[in-house]
């Protein structure tokens, strides 16, 4: 179970991090087709909008299981123990909701535009652009259920990537 | 009520531990269901607020800071600082605030810029006689300086929250000023120390390898030439600018400078997409978050608030600094700057000032709070790279915030500091 976390996690992070060397090449392409070749395609922009969907929201299921979000936690680290727990728990519960939302939600947003093409690219359906959100929510949900069931992941060394924790 | 529903929601969400993106996405979602508003357009906000080219740029400066500040870069720039102004009593503080400076036109990033400098010249001030709290203080408040000098992906969100009416490039050339003004109080006031102390002076250095680290940090600092001298002449948009520094910093990092392993950049994409994701959802959230704020009126109900209180505009910027200030320490920059533009914006309109400036005041407030405790996360780094507790830091940092608050004063209340450069530009 574990090891296949860890493989959706380091999928997460290399997906992610393909979209932005492709984004951070694809832009720059853009520029010297304009002023070296004259002829100022119109791909780039849809397609490094299309790549920045797919890094945030599949980087930010493996952001969160990295614990890289930002919180606030001078509240709750003042609390006993046994109220930390369950502050804990109650946090899981509530990203459990938020997940399930951008996941249904999203799968039908994605699916709605999938008959409207874009002008610039048109073999592109809009759908496509949104469907990371889905995706991206349902694997934050199953690192969200992950940190429920055997705690959090973040000290790990695969989820650290030989830096400090 | 309905403000309640969203903003005391999101409060709530947030002191139980929820990541601050997701508690503003859930907030939003409760609004919605407290004022009957189909969950199908928040959906559709959330999606827009990332499905939008204009934030291409955001990942870009970070990645292109990010390449720079590992690649070697802030070794080069601090030498460089050191050619500047090394030989002057208190000289290793000088160079550190100056290569602050400089750091700060290749990256936007203080938590960067307190790793990087401050693991390169806090051993080295130590070693040199200087007290190693004031180092860290040193280091910690001149970072603050990153968020201001262009180019700044905080300037970008800020033009993003502002509804795209603020221009990235007036941004930009609007920090120019304040970024060196709060650059030369702080050397002011380590001058006046290092006097005080008899810090030690460093030695000039022969004009031959001066001229040496020049040329080195002038690859680096290349970039910002690259990226404003794009934007302002018109050849690049921001975007574009933001790309081919990304390039620019990979070809000086690995063919020039060529500290950086080819294997060690995994490594780097992997935290990238750590520390960037997380403020792309963010704005995403925020998008979702700030639709529902407008739709309950919440911008309209604070400029009625501010405006009761006082009519005197003075008196309202001073308001809207504390509330920046307390806010600052207690939360994190990107956060607050996507909430809080939407609110105060219409605020700082009415009173008649411009959103350029307004944006200046908001970067140096929130940049105080990332070094205030108790939430301050280039304090926190500058404390763990250190190797110091945090209060013994912030202890020998009194004086720098004495210095910040200054600066906070001069770029607050003198808006030609913001705005004489974009003008003169016509942007």
């Amino acid at each position: 179970m574990n090891a296949a976390l860890d493989r959706l996690y380091l999928a997460c992070i290399w997906t992610a991090g393909a979209a932005i060397v492709a984004m951070s090449t694809i832009v720059p392409w853009g520029v010297f087709t304009r002023y070296v070749l004259g002829t100022g395609s119109r791909w780039p922009e849809p397609v490094a909008i299309l790549l920045m969907m797919v890094f945030t929201f599949i980087g930010a299921a493996a952001a969160y299981r990295a614990g890289a979000h930002i919180g606030v936690s001078m509240f709750t680290e003042r609390l006993p123990d046994s109220m930390q727990r369950a502050a804990a728990r109650l946090v899981d519960a509530l990203m459990a909701v938020v997940c399930l939302f951008v996941a249904w939600y999203g799968a039908r947003l994605s699916a709605e535009t999938m008959g409207q093409s874009i002008a610039e690219l048109p073999w592109l359906p809009v759908g496509v652009t949104y469907l990371p959100i889905p995706v991206g929510a349902v694997a934050t949900l199953v690192f969200v259920a992950e940190r429920a069931i055997s705690g959090p992941q973040a000290h790990r060394e695969i989820v650290r990537f030989g830096e400090a924790s | 009520m309905d403000a309640a529903v969203l903003l005391g929601s999101f409060f709530l969400l947030m002191m139980v531990g929820m990541p601050i993106a997701y508690a503003m996405g859930l907030a939003a979602l409760l609004a919605a269901l407290w004022i009957e508003l189909p969950l199908d357009a928040v959906m559709i906000q959330l999606a827009a607020g990332v499905n939008k080219f204009s934030l291409l740029a955001i990942p870009f400066f970070v990645l292109a800071g990010a390449i720079m500040a590992e690649g070697g870069m802030s070794r080069r720039l601090v030498a460089f600082a050191g050619v500047l102004v090394g030989f002057i009593r208190g000289g290793l503080s000088l160079v550190n605030i100056l290569a602050s400076t400089f750091f700060g036109a290749i990256s936007g990033s203080s938590v960067a810029d307190t790793a990087s400098i401050g693991s390169v010249l806090i051993p080295e001030m130590e070693k040199k006689g200087y007290p190693r709290p004031f180092a860290a203080a040193v280091t910690v408040s001149g970072s603050v300086q990153a968020i201001l000098i262009p180019p700044s992906h905080n300037a970008v969100i800020y033009s993003l929250a502002a509804g795209g009416t603020v221009s990235i490039a007036a941004l930009f050339m609007a920090g120019v000023l304040p970024g060196l003004l709060m650059g030369l109080v702080l050397a002011i006031l380590c001058l006046v120390i290092a006097r005080r102390e008899n810090y030690p002076k460093g030695e000039r250095i022969p004009l031959k390898q001066a001229l040496k680290i020049t040329v080195d940090a002038m690859w680096g600092l290349m970039t910002m030439v690259i990226i404003l001298g794009g934007i302002l002449s018109g050849v690049f948009t921001a975007n574009e600018s933001a790309s081919i520094a990304v390039l620019w910093a990979f070809f000086v990092t690995m063919f020039i400078y060529r500290d950086y392993k080819w294997r060690d950049l995994p490594r780097l994409v992997h935290r990238t997409v750590k520390t960037v994701t997380i403020v792309m959802i963010l704005i995403g959230f925020a998008a979702a978050f700030g639709y529902l704020m407008t739709l309950m009126q919440i911008p309209l109900k604070a400029t009625t608030f501010f405006t009761e209180v006082s009519k005197d505009p003075l008196v309202i910027l001073a308001l809207i600094n504390v509330m920046l200030l307390v806010l600052g320490c207690l939360m994190d920059m990107s956060p607050l700057i996507l909430i809080l533009t939407p609110i105060l914006l219409p605020v700082v309109k009415l009173i008649g000032v411009d959103p350029v400036h307004f944006g200046m005041i908001m970067m140096v407030n929130l940049g105080i709070g990332l070094i205030t405790p108790p939430v301050g996360t280039v304090l926190f780094v500058g404390a763990a790279v250190s190797k110091l507790k945090i209060g013994v830091v912030t202890r020998a940092m009194l004086p720098f915030f004495a210095a910040l608050f200054v600066v906070l004063m001069m770029v607050t209340y003198l808006p030609w500091l913001s705005l004489a450069l974009p003008r003169a530009m016509g942007l």
